[in-house]
């Protein structure tokens, strides 16, 4: 069982991330470039962080990026480490994971879903949570929900007001 | 049951017998679903009032929908409300199912369930307690005896137009391969 400050250390020594904090106990961030994602993924993996928890995305869309962020957890450390990455919003490309852990696959779909994000590599990107969806996806910040909202579904007259 | 039969002595007769014998189909969609169980157990008990609860919509006359729809629970909602057999009534719980409620302006929720479904009765608040419920359902009772709850003919009749409804937040079923 490694505390926070030897993991800390030991992804310093072992991977090349752009920066290392610990938020709080038991859970630390590490930045990385995406070309080391991969590697950096599978050698957390090797060092017991077996639990790929889920993938998440964020929109900064004043940076014009996206930020995907793989949540992994080890059982012999108790610790979180949240692995993160930023692509290009344009692009809005990356690798899949799938061949390390089988379940990427779920959370990338839900990914392309609600961001549009594809994942090379991953080619069943059929709609997981949303049916028959054709505009910008729901959850980047340039989809402008109360004009959606007011295409789609009519509102509720009272005494003639809206 | 034949034209002649309708709004004479006998089809009050019906109705009688009816509002003393209701099964609401225990399907939950939103938030509102947490006030049923209290409602049916022995708290409140809604059995007092001849109703109960019915697991399967073909065995059901009351379909309450308890608070907000997203738009794919719609189509399975759609799907139940076709599978049940008349005479059969919609009650809206909340005020999710009445204008939104506080998901008004969600992209993924419908905002009128009058548009896609025959409602009968609306329990407004948010959400309401098990005494309203049961007020709803006693004013349930009234309209059925008094022979005012036709949303099922309505539906009937006005079918094109909740089709149009539905179909336009819904589209069309897509199959997976």
């Amino acid at each position: 069982m490694k505390t926070e400050n030897e993991v800390i250390k030991l992804i310093k020594e072992k991977l090349n991330p752009l920066e290392v904090n610990k938020l709080r106990a038991q859970n630390l961030a590490v930045k990385l470039e995406n070309e080391e994602l991969v590697s950096s993924l599978n050698y957390l993996k090797s060092k017991g962080y077996s639990h790929l928890a889920t993938i998440s995305c964020v929109d900064w869309i004043e940076d014009n990026e996206f930020e995907l962020v793989y949540h992994l957890f080890s059982y012999e450390d108790k610790i979180n480490i949240s692995v993160k990455t930023r692509i290009d919003r344009k692009k809005s490309k990356f690798v899949t994971i799938k061949n390390l852990w089988a379940v990427a696959q779920y959370y990338e779909r839900d990914i392309h879903d609600f961001f549009g994000v594809e994942f090379e590599g991953n080619d069943d990107m059929e709609e997981l949570i949303l049916e028959n969806w054709n505009d910008t996806p729901p959850m980047r910040k340039d989809f402008k929900t109360r004009d959606y909202v007011n295409e789609k579904f009519e509102w509720r007259e009272y005494h003639g007001q809206k | 049951m034949k034209e002649k039969y309708k709004s004479s002595k006998w089809q009050e007769v019906i109705n009688w017998a009816q509002k003393r014998s209701l099964f609401m189909l225990h399907y939950c969609t939103g938030c509102g679903a947490i006030e049923l169980p209290p409602t049916m157990t022995s708290r409140y008990d809604m059995s007092r009032f001849g109703i109960g609860p019915a697991a399967t919509p073909r065995q059901a006359d009351i379909l309450l929908i308890t608070g907000y729809l997203s738009t794919k629970t719609l189509r399975r909602v759609v799907y139940t409300y076709e599978q049940m057999q008349d005479p059969k009534f919609v009650m809206g719980f909340g005020s999710c199912t009445i204008n939104g409620g506080m998901y008004w302006d969600s992209y993924n929720t419908i905002k009128q369930l009058d548009k896609y479904l025959p409602v009968d009765l609306y329990i407004a608040g948010c959400m309401p307690r098990p005494e309203a419920i049961l007020e709803g359902f006693l004013d349930l009772k009234e309209k059925i005896e008094n022979g005012e709850a036709k949303g099922y003919k309505k539906y009937k009749e006005e079918y094109e137009y909740y089709k149009t409804n539905q179909k336009k937040v819904l589209g069309e079923v897509k199959r997976r391969q």
